[in-house]
């Protein structure tokens, strides 16, 4: 196909080794410090995937969105003084407690659980959460509980001490409540929760920290033996 | 396939002054709705490469082929190797072989295209971005 657009043509993949040596010393480009997997697991209805999604006024149709659906998102936060990437899996869809495959809960290193502070039952399944978390999360994946729907605080239904509470009882979990809708907190929650990986981890870790697993784009389905297989809905 | 594309607003032509002398992105890759950035700075090579991507601003059943997809078919692209070059973006569920990519934000799209045969390449189409 011949070059209509009055750029030059450069090979993708070239090699600038040549005339390097000749070039001034320029900043390469800062790629990531750390690459993270995060996963946000909740019940159905809690806004989960409202924490991912930034609000905006227009009424585009989004035709990705609503017809394909979302897997996963790549997103950037700066901690510390270190670029992070964060690999995040909504698992909205599949609230089932069996049906988010353990390979989901495997490669994670944070976990954020979100309850809706105006749904008693949202708050009442936070235990079979933490069963299944006990039972395929890394044991040092970082827990952040989340109470989302802080706008809505005329129907709160779980009390602020409560949830603290129940956060309280699991060790290392953090607690914070939410509103995806007034965009409270939200950007906070995962800069809480790659605080506290960051700040377990050993000081010099090499960039190459990260599971193979996250080469795959998406995690092989695995079956837990004891619980029956998912059953496929659509949603 | 059986679908039957239809082209809408052609390419236009590549501001050369987008490109650096080594063939990468002089400016940050923006999203055109939210500004979330996608790309920094030479982080990406310039590549041309015949891609369709279904319209980003009508709601067309990407998944379902109902004999009609609107969208465009797109030449000019930011070419990465690793998902992992990007600040922010979002990804689709696979679409026979391929994945979109929307934005990590406000997750419009799509914006660009990646086929899981080659794990190595991920496409950001600069017609549907833009750069600052």
């Amino acid at each position: 196909m011949e070059s209509g657009f009055g750029v030059q043509r450069r090979a993708g993949g070239g090699s600038p080794a040549v005339g390097a040596s000749q070039r001034r010393r320029k900043m390469p480009p800062r790629a990531a410090d750390y690459k993270l997997q995060v996963i946000i697991i909740g019940s159905r209805g809690v806004g989960k995937t409202s924490l991912m999604e930034r609000f905006t006024d227009d009424t585009f149709c989004e035709a990705c969105k609503s017809t394909v659906g979302v897997d996963f998102k790549i997103k950037t936060v700066e901690l510390r003084g270190k670029k992070i990437r964060l690999q995040i899996w909504d698992t909205a869809g599949q609230e089932r407690f069996n049906s988010i495959t353990s390979a989901y809960y495997r490669g994670a290193k944070g976990i954020v659980l979100v309850y809706d502070i105006t749904k008693q039952e949202t708050f009442e399944d936070l235990p079979k959460w933490m069963k299944m978390i006990d039972k395929y999360a890394s044991e040092d994946a970082e827990l952040l509980l989340v109470g989302n729907k802080l706008d809505c605080e005329s129907d709160r239904a779980i009390s602020r001490q409560q949830a603290e509470r129940f956060a309280s009882r699991i060790s290392g979990m953090r607690f914070c409540e939410a509103s995806a809708k007034d965009n409270f907190n939200v950007d906070e929650i995962f800069l809480k929760l790659v605080d506290d990986i960051l700040s377990k981890m050993p000081l010099e870790v090499p960039s190459r920290e990260l599971s193979n697993s996250v080469l795959s784009l998406q995690p092989e389905p695995e079956f837990p033996p004891e619980l029956p297989p998912p059953r496929m809905r659509c949603c | 396939m059986d679908d039957s594309k239809r082209s809408s607003s052609p390419e236009g032509s590549v501001d050369p002054s987008l490109v650096s002398d080594e063939g990468k992105n002089v400016k940050s890759v923006l999203c055109q709705r939210c500004s979330s950035k996608v790309l920094c700075p030479g982080m990406a090579v310039f590549a041309e490469k015949e891609l369709f991507l279904p319209s980003m601003r009508k709601k067309t059943s990407i998944g379902q082929s109902d004999g009609t997809l609107d969208g465009d078919t797109l030449t000019a692209h930011w070419l990465v190797d690793d998902m992992y070059t990007f600040e922010n973006v979002g990804f689709t569920k696979d679409v026979g072989k391929v994945k979109y990519l929307i934005c990590a934000d406000c997750e419009i799209g799509p914006i660009g295209w990646h086929c899981l045969d080659d794990k190595k390449s991920f496409y950001v189409a600069l017609d549907r971005v833009n750069h600052e």
